[in-house]
């Protein structure tokens, strides 16, 4: 790429693809951002006319999209926690030398090759369920009331089933990064007098810092729009216990037919994603830039 | 204080042996070095004696005080690793403080040995930086520093020197040997380069396949080398070792006789060989010899400015008091 000519030849053999990706993005986006203004109802044809920002005062005021934006907080935040701390903890297990070494860390990676829907199935009907559920035989067996999940705690379940799913990934890119840990640094740190938990504190935590900055930033894009799982156990309900924004926007567009709100909806999801992502952004850069 | 003493001691990876039974005294302020090949056994020795292993059997004494199943960080001992093994999120300042703030001694305390030890090892004007923004040599200081600080029985070293570049290894050289001079502290010191061990050491332990072959101070293991092994490894450039008639005649199987102690001539002495390959050095020329009946070529110092040119006819002689006799078994005969 030196010479003028190369240059100039670059950019034009560059262009379709740049073109197309444009496309494939600004066409949406743009059809979105129009039908956010019309009032278009599948349920009442005919005109759809332009109705400004009504679309967006009546889905901001809606009393389920507070709801939604908490249920997404809580959602994101409890399967990071839960993904993070359980992740370590796992990381430092499976980095200890066993027996059975490699069969176990295939078993741990195992969940999150199966589809979301799979296993939120599996779990409603197999584990959650307060008639047929392993968790109610359980507790029939030692005299207890089965619980039922989805009715009285349907966003925790689901925390779970999710977290569930995200733990091995966690687990993953944590564990290879205890690998890269130089075990000299470990052995130093031991003659310099450091227990197990210091070691942990002050060399493993901060070799992991990295690693755990990328599954937080990794997750967090996937958790934000976290769908299946809800819709094939509780589909939002009860009410709005466990409707998420992502879920909202579908309950707006394709339950109530309503593409107006749906996309003034999507919309709103677009902004708080990148009000998400920009704080991310300055963690992760605060921290690879070191 | 830090007197070593290995008694009996053994090292099993699975069935493989790597240590032998062997016993070893390390007086105190003494500059040992371990050297051998790589894979002969000198890092797990020091990793024994540093508590980062566990000895298969017999007993490791400090100062008198068993101190075989004693964890690392109580043997008072303080490791410079061959990595340095910095902690690269924690600043220089901080690096050197870890081992203190482990042992909770007081701030003011900290940074009294802190400021000693980067004036000590010119690391001052690096207290805030991080590891990776500071060169080998630095590093190397700066691990060094967080050992000193300690204030330990003894220094272990792990092949400090091997990751630095050749003129930067020799000033490092310079600075260890002058830190022992000054702390007067115990210090092993393990390597496989035979030079950092004749300049360094006050006592050379050599050690091949987990075994001590010999130990003594850098000239007696010059000038009578007890087996055949230290005789090819001890030395720069190394001994020649000549089998045949010419071993016969001074009645042994093998003998040996350093490049230093040959007498090269244009044109008289006792053996006659054709030059190969002249290294000119400045101060010294070593002259690859080839003979008639000796395979390998011998090596032989002459002055820095012999003119002997590839090809040429070549004489060389012995010095009879300085050669090393050697039996079947190989070892010396006196």
């Amino acid at each position: 790429m030196a010479t003028k000519a190369s240059r100039s030849a670059a950019r034009v053999m560059i262009a379709p693809s740049v073109l197309l990706l444009l496309g494939w993005m600004l066409i949406p986006l743009a059809l979105t951002l129009y039908f956010s203004v019309l009032r278009y109802n599948l349920l009442m044809p005919g005109a759809n006319p332009f109705v400004g920002v009504e679309n967006y005062t009546y889905f901001l005021t809606d009393p389920a999209f507070t709801d939604a934006i908490i249920n997404t907080l809580l959602l994101v935040g409890g399967v990071l926690t839960i993904t993070v701390l359980g992740g370590i903890a796992l990381a430092i297990l499976l980095d200890q030398p066993m027996w059975g070494q490699g069969i176990v860390r295939i078993l741990v990676i195992a969940p999150f090759f199966v589809m979301p829907t799979v296993s939120a199935l599996v779990w409603k009907n197999m584990f959650m369920n307060p008639v047929n559920g392993l968790f109610a035989y359980l507790a029939k067996a030692i005299g207890m009331q089965p619980f039922d999940f989805f009715a009285a705690a349907p966003l925790a379940s689901i925390i779970g089933i999710v977290s569930w799913q995200w733990l091995p990934f966690a687990t993953l890119i944590l564990l290879t990064a205890m690998q890269s840990l130089d075990s000299e640094q470990l052995e130093a740190a031991e003659m310099d007098g450091a227990g197990p938990l210091a070691r942990f504190r002050h060399i493993m935590l901060p070799h992991m810092a990295r690693a755990i900055t990328v599954v937080i930033l990794i997750q967090t894009i996937f958790l934000l729009s976290i769908f299946a799982e809800i819709l094939v156990t509780t589909n939002g309900g009860p009410g709005t216990a466990s409707t998420n924004l992502t879920f909202l926007v579908y309950a707006e567009s394709l339950l109530r037919f309503d593409v107006g709100t749906g996309s003034a909806g999507g919309v709103v999801a677009i902004i708080l994603a990148n009000i998400v992502a920009i704080f991310l952004m300055r963690m992760i850069g605060k921290n690879l830039d070191t | 204080m830090g007197r070593i003493a290995l008694h009996g001691v053994t090292k099993n990876f699975g069935d493989t042996e790597v240590i032998r039974p062997l016993d070893l005294e390390i007086e105190d302020g003494e500059f040992v070095v371990f050297v051998g090949p790589s894979g002969c056994g000198k890092s797990t020795l020091l990793r024994l004696i540093a508590g980062l292993e566990d000895v298969t059997a017999g007993r490791i004494e400090i100062d008198g005080t068993d101190a075989t199943g004693v964890p690392p960080a109580k043997r008072g001992l303080a490791m410079v690793f061959q990595s340095y093994a910095l902690y690269p999120h924690m600043s220089v300042r901080k690096n050197i403080a870890f081992p203190m703030r482990m042992a909770g001694i007081d701030k003011v305390e900290q940074n009294r040995r802190i400021d000693a030890a980067a004036a000590a090892l010119n690391l001052t004007d690096y207290l805030d930086r991080r590891p990776g923004q500071l060169s080998g040599g630095q590093r190397q200081r700066v691990a060094i520093g967080r050992a000193i600080v300690r204030e330990p029985a003894a220094f272990l070293f792990d092949e400090p020197l091997s990751n630095l570049d050749a003129a930067l290894r020799v000033g490092m050289r310079m600075e260890i040997s002058e830190l022992h001079t000054r702390l007067k502290t115990t210090m092993v010191y393990v390597t496989h380069d035979q030079v950092e061990a004749m300049t360094m050491a006050d006592k050379i332990v050599v050690l091949q396949d987990g075994v001590i072959e010999q130990v003594g101070s850098p000239l007696d293991l010059y000038r009578e080398p007890r087996n055949l092994f230290v005789a090819g490894f001890i030395g720069s450039p190394k001994m020649n070792l000549m089998t045949g008639d010419e071993a016969v005649r001074r009645g042994a199987t093998t003998f040996g006789i350093r490049p230093e102690h040959i007498i090269a001539s244009p044109s008289e002495g006792l053996w006659q060989g054709t030059v190969g390959v002249s290294e000119h050095l400045g101060s010294d020329t070593f002259f690859h010899v080839h003979m008639k009946d000796h395979p390998a070529p011998i090596t032989v110092r002459a002055g820095g400015e012999v003119s002997l040119h590839h090809g040429d006819t070549i004489y060389l002689t012995p010095d009879e008091t300085r050669i090393h006799r050697f039996d079947v078994q190989g070892m010396r005969l006196t």
